[in-house]
């Protein structure tokens, strides 16, 4: 076999922050207000379907009406539907690196009827279960992140 | 009366995880270059280029102006789309729609994806939706593992179930002399060996990050029926959107929300007299990252009832030589280029329906088949194509 022979390749690495000022806008910026100042989950509600709308916005999809002001706020205690863990280290942008230790991601069905996806504090996989109960554990410090005010959320017994 | 719309020519690069030896642009000439060969046409002969590609991926700058020389698009229309992993698929429509609309004679679609560039997952997790659970993503990993585990639930599907789609896609792949991952496995033993990545998925439960790109030419019918004599016809499509995080996951765990695809597909079927679909369509090639996505697909696509996606695979019915094949090209799980793999899912349909696949050209005759897309969670694509119409 005749071996091909090796290119040469230029690499240019560049590390740049991220100079972006997201704006939460002010149905969003709601509910970050609200988590911030007393730890609290809010969303509004379609004035026709009175579905809950999550995250909260201006507007209902379904019935493409303007949403208005019918603020509900949340218990921060749900069921875990599902989840997953990491087992083989992933690229992970807002830490740098590669990161394998980390708590189990979750989609977590809070008891207003909402979706939300998080960590779970539980980091045994034995212990993980669909169907467990859980409830956010806040953060102290550092508010104002949204849903990253809620560190994880805990295993609380039924 | 809309015009007739006809693929006339399909091409693509191989694909790999790294191709250091071609810049982007160089990259997407290749695929040009190739389904310009394949309809025996020149740039000259094409009005209007439409690309597809997430550009975040790979960290650039409007790539459409970059490569308008080797896309062909200088002093041309044509436009770049962006709709995550269903970018190709939006592309191949907009061409579509503009050569139905009669404003254009032909149009170039490219769909393509130098992975090599950066870390796709990354670029999920940090891009998306910044002010609402950012850090909570795991890129598509993430949420394809979670919806694994409750289809294993739900569905009383196995791992072994999961290997046995891997095992027939890689058969496939091993056929195809243009698919990225052809590892030769032989048994459903050998992937269960596989490491996970994330608890359920295993390594070769997912497709790799693949960097390639892909091609295809249509033609309105008058000019279709003089370039070629197989001319492969785009006799429907459809889109539906989702927004993405209502379920903050893809699928539903709980049956509370609606299917994109289930809305997609049923309207698609039945505005083309389509009543029993693995009668009615020959073949699929569908948008599957993960084996387990495939069994679902089948159930959102109406191939089958609800949890029995498994029994699909379990009685062959979606091999090559099955009575129902689905991504007999080895499939996205084998093959990834993202902006690329929906435009290669429409090409592998046309090489099928004219009966050019090669190795892995399905046993049954292909007059219809159906090619889909996938883009976020929940932004859903389909084209229909038939040999006749």
């Amino acid at each position: 076999m005749v071996k091909e022979p090796s290119q040469e390749h230029i690499k240019i690495p560049i590390a740049m922050s991220r100079p972006y000022r997201w704006a939460t806008g002010r149905y969003l910026g709601k509910l970050y207000k609200e988590a911030r100042d007393n730890k609290k989950l809010v969303t509004n509600r379609c004035p026709k379907c009175k579905e809950l709308l999550w995250p909260p916005r201006p507007v209902c999809g379904r019935c493409k009406v303007e949403a208005g002001e019918d603020w509900v706020e949340m218990s921060d205690k749900g069921t875990v539907i599902q989840y997953t863990y990491l087992v083989y280290p992933l690229w992970d942008p807002h830490v740098g690196d590669r990161v394998a230790e980390d708590y189990p991601n979750a989609t977590i069905l809070l008891d207003g009827g909402v979706y939300l996806v998080h960590k779970l504090e539980e980091k045994d996989p034995e212990k993980l279960k669909a169907g467990m109960r859980v409830q956010a554990v806040w953060k102290e410090e550092e508010r104002g992140q949204g849903l990253n005010d809620i560190l994880y959320f805990g295993t609380i017994e039924q | 009366m809309a015009n007739r719309v006809a693929i006339v020519g399909v091409g693509q690069t191989y694909h790999k995880s790294k191709r250091p030896d071609v810049s982007q642009p160089e990259m997407v000439n290749e695929a040009v270059r190739a389904a310009l060969a394949d309809a025996q046409l020149s740039m000259k002969d094409i009005e209007s280029v439409f690309v597809g590609n997430m550009e975040t991926f790979e960290g650039i700058y409007l790539p459409d102006h970059g490569l308008a020389d080797e896309a062909g698009l200088f002093m041309k229309p044509g436009f770049k789309v962006a709709t995550g992993g269903s970018s190709g698929g939006s592309a191949v429509v907009e061409g579509s729609n503009f050569v139905a609309s009669g404003l254009f004679r032909t149009a170039l679609v490219i769909g393509f994806e130098k992975q090599d560039a950066g870390d796709t997952t990354g670029a999920i997790s940090a891009a998306t939706t910044p002010v609402w659970g950012k850090g909570m993503a795991r890129g598509a990993l993430g949420e394809f593992a979670k919806q694994a585990s409750t289809y294993m639930k739900q569905s009383g599907a196995t791992e072994e179930h999961a290997a046995m789609v891997r095992l027939k896609a890689d058969r496939g792949a091993c056929r195809n002399p243009y698919a990225h991952l052809r590892l030769g496995l032989e048994s459903v033993e050998e992937i269960l060996k596989s490491g996970y990545l994330m608890w359920p998925l295993r390594l070769l439960d997912f497709c790799p990050q693949s960097s390639g790109a892909c091609a295809v030419i249509l033609a309105a019918e008058e000019e279709a029926r003089k370039i070629t004599n197989k001319p492969v016809w785009i006799a429907d499509h459809i889109t539906v959107h989702q927004e993405p995080f209502r379920a903050g996951t893809f699928g539903d765990p709980t049956g509370l929300e609606t299917y994109s695809e289930d809305v997609a597909a049923t309207k698609l079927y039945k505005r083309n007299g389509i009543s029993n679909p693995r009668k009615d369509i020959d073949m699929a090639e569908t948008y599957e990252p993960s084996n387990w996505q495939e069994m679902m697909l089948y159930e959102y696509y109406h191939f089958c009832e609800k949890n029995e996606g498994w029994k699909l695979i379990e009685k062959g019915i979606t091999e090559i030589e099955g009575e129902f094949p689905v991504n007999p090209s080895g499939g996205v799980i084998a093959t990834n280029p993202i902006g690329a793999t929906p435009v290669i899912r429409v090409a592998e349909c046309a090489l099928q329906i004219r009966g050019d696949a090669g190795e892995h050209q399905v046993t049954r005759d292909v007059k219809t088949a159906v090619a889909t897309a996938l883009g976020g969670p929940n932004w859903t694509v389909m084209v229909l194509l038939r040999r006749f119409l």
